[in-house]
């Protein structure tokens, strides 16, 4: 009797244990584990008509004539909902527009269909599988992370090496070179780490703060700047801490009192605000500089830097009456949208292309032209046409600094 | 010195957070000899209860009422709402599976804690809130002790779970329904047998328990900001380890384990890394489970003979 209560009693915290095991493993593996239960269904979607027809998307077709058939369909692949939902949703609303936009001004009626990775991989691998799956799919735009990127990547090669994918906001460099359908619509982290450093000091930074928060993408970020800086005789501190931690008082508590900035390379700007107003209660006067990830309404420290893959189309002269267009039919955009409408212009306009041919638009005739691609100018006031590798071939990122109504100033 | 003060403030503030989780896992252990895991969840539901207080009250910038007793609407809202979600899941979770396997209500708690989860995702999107503290309180207000000025939220945090703390061993202590727990926790047998109505005490402790992680979770939310849908799983494995280290079914123990896990973030974030963070907290969890299971203050267990 006492030897199997005993057991019994070993047995219950070996179970426990092997559940804390379980848990720990399984918050190892994904980068957001257990955060979604949502089915990674794709939902098919009919591109209803819109009455905007403010949109004057820049294009290399003006004046081109739609053809009699021109069908096809075209991916999108976002986090829809999850912890970056803010990113997902405004993504989608721009795709949206965009195709709803095209077909209006072009007489098409391309269809779509949607995918919610959640920013995560494994859901991003399921869609791209879906997706190759879609014999009618002849490409896609996203995923937004580059960790996503390159799960859904590595089944796109793998499937099929015609299929196009663009991400409108992955900047992890050299990735593109690793997939052959890959392209992007946003420049690379070669751009923003040396960008970011220049700035820094350009500032007057002697001693920088780095903070990843524990994705590739940070950490790639972090890497790049620190190297710079370092090369520079910058003093460099570095940390890292999990996305999901939202207290960062010990964390802020170790800032050195001689750092004059803190660079935070991070995707969930809420906690940067939290890490900002820590800093002020803990009397630290660093100033912040962020990443293109804390571009967001959820991040207003005043006198804090933001780099943005995006410029503020508002200032951009034709761009203007798009935004508006958009802006009727949508509550909320961000700097996340208009690379995703660049990306699926690019798309649209490619298959349009092959039409005109006297084609049916496939994977390996749509990839031809996308490769193809050379707009003079785009909704993001600068030219799109891409490197061999699928890069923007003039990317640059733009730096803003937050003022105390929360509006954002480009300085560079 | 100046470090050291404000990391123990630090540690000290999330410690009483920690500490009033680990309240409610170690009152459900003490009566049921199981592990709620879906405490956390309850906890992030009183987050969003505060946070919906506050919305009607007008918002942090234009609240309808005097600061303070918004926060006290905000500790109320929170308390009812998790205690209700907490009385639900005893009732409809783990009641029916109370005479099952040792293993049946811990997976139902497991489940629970997974659609509390997606129940949230749909009532609040996935969107973060915040409660805009400063706003509400200025950073800059508070009490300077030493080289460092300590904000009045954390003041508050640390103060009304010491108050609660104290009320809560007074109550088990003292009064009829406290003992009633306690007997129950001994041995829930004899205590039917001696007139304790067993059922009634569960829901109390549950309730208890669940009003105690809704204050925890306005605590998060006033001072450090950002709540979301999904900020329960882990804030609730570390109270859980905060549970075990002190020692679980204890309630002196939840609260001791409570602060050392938030002075063990604190110290390892200031002296090692916040990289290390998690590595030291589950690795006390492991090392206790292993070495001394009852904890620093928990009984062991008896076994008859």
């Amino acid at each position: 009797m006492k030897g199997r209560t005993t057991l019994r009693r070993h047995s219950t915290w070996r179970l426990l244990a092997a559940l804390l095991a379980l848990a720990l493993v399984a918050a190892a593996c994904g980068d957001d584990a257990g955060e979604s239960t949502t089915t990674a269904g794709g939902t098919d979607t009919t591109a209803g008509s819109t009455d905007t027809t403010e949109g004057e998307p820049t294009t290399t077709t003006e004046g081109a004539q739609p053809v009699d058939s021109c069908e096809a369909t075209v991916g999108f692949i976002g986090p829809i909902t999850g912890d970056v939902a803010f990113i997902g949703g405004v993504q989608l609303n721009w795709f949206n527009y965009a195709l709803d936009t095209w077909n209006e001004e072009m007489g098409y009626d391309f269809q779509m269909v949607e995918g919610d990775n959640q920013f995560d991989t494994a859901q991003s691998a399921t869609l791209a599988q879906q997706f190759l799956d879609n014999t009618a799919m002849v490409a896609a735009v996203g995923p937004a992370g580059s960790d996503q990127v390159d799960a859904a990547g590595a089944v796109y090669e793998a499937g099929d090496p015609n299929f196009t994918f663009i991400s409108p906001s992955s900047t992890r460099s050299g990735i593109t070179a690793q997939y052959t359908g890959m392209f992007r619509t946003v420049p690379t982290d070669d751009d923003q780490g040396p960008t970011t450093a220049d700035f820094l000091m350009a500032q007057g930074a002697e001693n920088v703060f780095i903070v990843d928060d524990q994705s590739s993408y940070s950490t790639g970020l972090a890497d790049s700047v620190e190297e710079n800086l370092t090369a520079a005789n910058v003093t460099v501190t570095r940390d890292s801490v999990a996305q999901d931690v939202t207290d960062f008082s010990a964390l802020v508590g170790t800032i050195p009192d001689e750092a004059n900035f803190v660079y935070l390379p991070w995707q969930v700007a809420a906690n940067g605000q939290i890490f900002a107003n820590q800093m002020t209660e803990q009397g630290k006067e660093a100033v912040i500089f962020g990443s293109d990830g804390m571009d967001s309404d959820d991040f207003t420290e005043a006198g804090s830097y933001i780099a943005a893959f995006a410029p503020d189309i508002s200032a951009i002269e034709g761009s203007q009456s798009i935004l508006d267009g958009y802006l009727e039919q949508y509550d909320d955009t961000n700097t996340f949208g208009p690379p995703v409408y660049a990306a699926a212009r690019v798309i649209f306009e490619a298959i349009d292309r092959v039409c005109q041919t006297g084609q049916t638009p496939d994977r390996a005739n749509v990839q031809a032209e996308v490769r193809n691609t050379d707009q003079a100018d785009s909704i993001l006031g600068s030219p799109i046409s891409f490197t061999e590798d699928g890069d923007l071939a003039e990317g640059r990122f733009f730096i803003f600094q937050i003022q105390e109504d929360g509006s954002k100033t480009l300085v560079e | 010195m100046e470090n050291f003060l404000q990391q123990t403030v630090n540690g000290l503030t999330l410690g009483s957070v920690y500490a009033l989780l680990a309240l409610g896992y170690s009152m459900v252990y003490g009566v049921l000899k199981f592990l709620n895991f879906a405490h956390g969840e309850v906890y992030m539901f009183g987050a969003f209860a505060g946070y919906g207080m506050l919305t009607v009250l007008g918002g942090p910038s234009a609240l309808l009422v005097p600061v303070w007793a918004a926060i006290m609407l905000m500790f109320v809202a929170s308390m009812v709402v998790a205690s209700g979600i907490g009385v639900a899941l005893e009732r409809f979770a783990y009641r029916p599976l109370r005479n099952s396997s040792r293993i049946a209500p811990l997976i139902s708690a497991v489940g629970a804690s997974f659609f509390l989860q997606a129940a949230a995702l749909l009532l609040f999107t996935a969107n973060s809130r915040s409660y805009e503290a400063p706003t509400l309180i200025p950073i800059e207000s508070g009490l300077t002790v030493g080289p460092i000025n300590v904000w009045m939220v954390r003041i508050l945090v640390i103060v009304t779970a010491v108050v609660l703390m104290i009320l809560l061993t007074w109550w088990v202590e003292r009064s009829k329904v406290g003992r009633a727990v306690r007997a129950v926790s001994y041995d829930r047998e004899a205590a039917a047998m001696m007139g304790v109505d067993v059922d009634r005490v569960i829901v109390v402790t549950f309730l208890i328990g669940s009003a105690l992680a809704g204050v925890g979770g306005v605590m998060v939310g006033l001072v450090f900001g950002r709540i979301f849908h999904l900020m329960g799983f882990v804030a609730g494995l570390k109270a859980f380890t905060a549970a075990v280290v002190g020692g679980i079914g204890s309630i002196p123990g939840a609260m001791l384990g409570g602060l050392l896990i938030g002075f063990a973030e604190a110290y390892t974030t200031a002296y090692i890394s916040s990289t290390f963070q998690n590595l030291i907290v589950f690795g006390l969890l492991i090392a206790f489970l292993l070495i001394r299971p009852s904890g620093f203050l928990g009984r062991p267990e008896l076994a008859k003979v």
